[in-house]
């Protein structure tokens, strides 16, 4: 008996060891990710959400400033903020009490706009089961390698989120979603944040694998917004949604703050509301876990080295160092991935640009003696006219 | 040439190539055309090495002499290049201050340093050269020819002048005054006009030999190619202008706007323009060809298809053959002042266009049609002096009107 209760403890510990080491493939545990994607939902309308549409226009903002681009962004609002006639400040949405930066701006684009932000388009989002007549900005066109960030703000309750005062989304809904999602093979590792009320409760019933996800308030509890604007008359922001940003503000593209930090910073006396986490479904360490893994498009680079017997370029490399460093190489050294690719077949490069005269150039020797010839050729002839006199 | 002071200009000049100039002088679009380009020569050069018919694409337009010329006897590196384009512009240089003497019938002059210096440190000629566009070598081709002309050597000024076809066909203007120069005297006229000197029967075997020499080298670059594809990416892109790269001439903006259906209209338009020069210049300045050359030269300059800073360059160089000219020019500080204003306005509209993006093209547009009007306005200048020249002092009372 005894013997095998050790068995079955060194079992167990051999396998909790070998949980340590994912399959991910660049880096110490790093993400295996190669494009970033953000949905980022706001469930409200009307005036006086003004805060709700400040919320998911701070997050499009920290999300495109640190480089996922607008092609890859989801935005749903009702809209109806920075039009308002109530708005003092025409055209702008404002996200702090001082109204130092416009979220609004001129160059922002929102893809579902007022009536359109239903559930049942959010759904549909996620799980891409869209018409044939919806047009490709409006797709999440996510692959297996995609790395998603779902932002929702709005109010809330216990499992159910109010979407446009009309209707409602519950948290079952979202959770068979995402597993759609996963059975679709429409995420490598998903990242859903929540502000709302209870916003907690939310995830509580995921249940498909690599979903990381992070709300503002427990059960019974409410999220509360942070400050008014006075002259603008209503909420500005909520607490949740301004402490993260104001985190990310100190995020920039090369930063390596992990996700572990980023929770660290949670403080529930500040935020008036017990923010949660709920890591069981991800699969790597929290502390491994960047945070432009999720809310930045950094580009993995990996700089090659040059082909066999052509010289090294000597400007270009140095400018593909300058701007290699600000995407953040994962530069490879013993990986044999980089080896194989090292090598290009230079004969296979040749193939592919094409055929017709170049095989009459083709051959090495027959170029140069012709080369040759046509140089002499003018040499003979430039001699020749030099001995005429006149 | 033994002088020292000659042998300084020159040491300066080698100096100052290898001077360290910016990397952007090389993709400069006022120094270089897409024709003329250091590095689409390089990389026409590259792929034909790799065995890629460098005519395949569309960014090598250079000639296949060329091509056969630097991928063998003389390869382009980081110090051979700068080498050989001041072996360029000194050739070129030499061969204007021969020119100037055998204007002048004079075996050596006080003059001959200012010509040498104002062809080796005229900005317009030195900043191409720096950045290695190939209008350098143009520039020495067509002086060589001159030169060659000037003493009477036909033969040896057709071969070159046929070389040069081969790089740039719009030269082809100049050949009907370099044949007659070449059966006439460089020597001085102006002030004494009379009909044609030599045998203008004469020239018709020579226009035979120059067609010889520009076959044989159409077969030798034919050689070079395999295929004949060079004629429509060469010449070809003179008359049909394939690539609209701004440049400071006057088709490239003209063309972007134009639509397809005019397209060879216009096209054609252009180039039978540049043709009609030819017969009232070598008429009018009969005798004195050399004359007849120089305001060609200026034609070029202005309407060329796509010119460089090195096309004006070399008419603003050739004025110092003709001093006796200069008490005639009748605006020469304007037409100084808008060359001054156009080559500080041509950068810097190109910059806040291209680089800022504060601008747009009709800001750089603008600046060539400013450009244009002072190569224009020196160009009249020059005709109306060569004119001018030959009626001398005038008594009181009189005054030169233009019938």
């Amino acid at each position: 008996m005894l013997a095998l209760r050790l068995i079955l403890l060194l079992c167990l510990t051999f396998l909790a060891g070998a949980r340590e080491e994912p399959i991910g493939s660049l880096g110490r545990q790093g993400s295996s990710h190669t494009n970033n994607w953000a949905v980022l939902v706001c469930a409200s309308r009307y005036w006086f959400n003004y805060r709700h549409m400040a919320n998911a226009l701070g997050m499009y903002r920290t999300v495109k400033r640190l480089g996922i681009p607008d092609s890859n962004i989801i935005l749903m609002l009702a809209d109806d903020a920075a039009c308002n006639p109530r708005n003092k400040f025409p055209g702008c949405v404002y996200a702090n009490p001082g109204r130092n930066l416009d979220l609004y701006g001129d160059n922002i684009e929102v893809d579902y706009r007022g009536n359109e932000v239903t559930v049942e388009n959010f759904l549909r989002v996620l799980t891409g089961r869209v018409e044939p007549s919806v047009p490709r900005s409006k797709r999440l066109l996510t692959d297996d390698r995609s790395n998603v960030f779902i932002f929702m703000t709005g109010h809330g309750g216990n499992e159910f989120l109010k979407f446009q005062d009309n209707e409602e989304i519950s948290a079952f809904d979202i959770a068979d979603a995402v597993a759609q999602m996963w059975e679709k093979k429409r995420y490598n590792e998903l990242f859903f944040m929540i502000d709302t009320c209870q916003a907690n409760t939310m995830y509580s019933k995921f249940y498909s694998p690599n979903v990381l996800a992070t709300g503002s308030s427990v059960i019974h509890e409410n999220s509360y917004s942070y400050e008014n604007d006075y002259d603008i008359g209503v909420a500005v922001i909520d607490s949740y949604t301004h402490y993260v940003l104001e985190f990310m503000e100190g995020i920039n593209k090369t930063s390596q703050t992990t996700m572990e930090d980023l929770f660290n910073t949670y403080d529930p006396v500040k935020i008036r509301s017990h923010p949660g986490v709920r890591s069981d479904l991800f699969e790597r360490d929290l502390r491994d876990t960047l945070v432009t893994d999720f809310f930045g498009g950094v580009a993995q680079v990996e700089v090659l080295p040059p082909l066999n017997g052509s010289p090294r370029p000597r400007v270009s490399f140095d400018e593909i160092m300058s701007e290699t460093a600000e995407f953040g190489v994962h530069q490879e050294k013993e990986s044999g991935l980089v080896a194989s690719v090292g090598d290009i077949n230079w004969h296979v490069f040749l193939a592919a640009l094409g055929e017709g005269p170049q095989s009459e150039v083709g051959r090495p020797f027959v170029r140069k003696a012709r080369t040759w010839a046509s140089t002499l050729a003018v040499l003979v002839m430039g001699c020749w006219v030099a001995t005429r006199r006149k | 040439m033994d002088d020292p002071s000659l042998l300084a200009l020159v040491a300066v000049r080698v100096a100052l190539a290898f001077a360290p100039v910016p990397e952007t002088f090389k993709y400069d679009q006022q120094l270089s055309s897409p024709l003329t380009a250091y590095s689409r020569l390089r990389e026409g050069i590259y792929l034909f090495d790799h065995g890629v018919d460098p005519y395949s694409g569309g960014s090598f337009r250079h000639s296949p002499l060329l091509l056969s010329l630097f991928s063998t006897a003389l390869p382009l590196t980081r110090y051979t290049s700068p080498v050989l384009w001041t072996a360029a512009d000194v050739l070129a240089a030499w061969a204007l201050a021969r020119i100037w003497r055998l204007r002048t019938g004079a075996k050596y002059t006080k003059r001959d340093k200012q010509v040498i210096a104002l062809y080796l440190f005229n900005p317009y000629i030195l900043l191409p050269s720096l950045a290695l566009s190939t209008s350098s070598i143009e520039n020495s081709l067509t002086l060589l020819s001159l030169m060659f002309a000037s003493r009477g050597r036909a033969s040896a000024s057709l071969f070159v002048f046929a070389i040069l076809i081969h790089i740039s066909l719009p030269s082809l203007l100049l050949l009907v005054p370099i044949l007659l120069l070449s059966i006439s005297r460089p020597v001085s006229s102006l002030t004494v006009p009379h009909p044609f000197a030599g045998d203008p029967k004469g020239a018709l075997p020579l226009l035979g030999e120059f067609l010889g020499y520009t076959a044989l080298l159409s077969f030798a670059s034919t050689l070079v190619c395999g295929n004949w594809s060079w004629i429509e990416k060469t010449w070809g892109a003179f008359i049909t202008l394939p690539d609209l790269t701004p440049n400071p001439g006057l088709w490239w903006y003209f063309f972007t706007e134009m639509f397809d259906h005019f397209r060879p209209f216009f096209l054609l338009v252009f180039t039978v323009h540049l043709l009609i020069y030819i017969a009232p210049i070598c008429i009018k300045f009969q005798h004195d060809m050399l004359y007849a050359v120089f305001l060609l030269v200026g034609i070029l300059a202005v309407f060329k298809p796509y010119p460089t800073l090195s096309d004006p360059g070399l008419f603003i160089s050739m004025f110092s053959l003709f001093p006796e000219t200069y008490p005639y020019l009748r605006h020469p500080i304007v037409t100084g002042l808008i060359h001054l204003h156009a080559s500080l306005l041509l950068p810097l509209f190109n910059s806040l266009w291209l680089r800022q993006g504060t601008g747009n093209a009709n800001f750089f547009y603008a600046s060539t049609l400013v450009f244009g009007m002072g190569n224009g306005a020196a160009l009249l200048d020059a005709v109306w002096a060569g004119l001018r020249v030959a009626i001398g002092k005038l008594d009181d009372g009189y005054e030169v009107v233009q019938e």
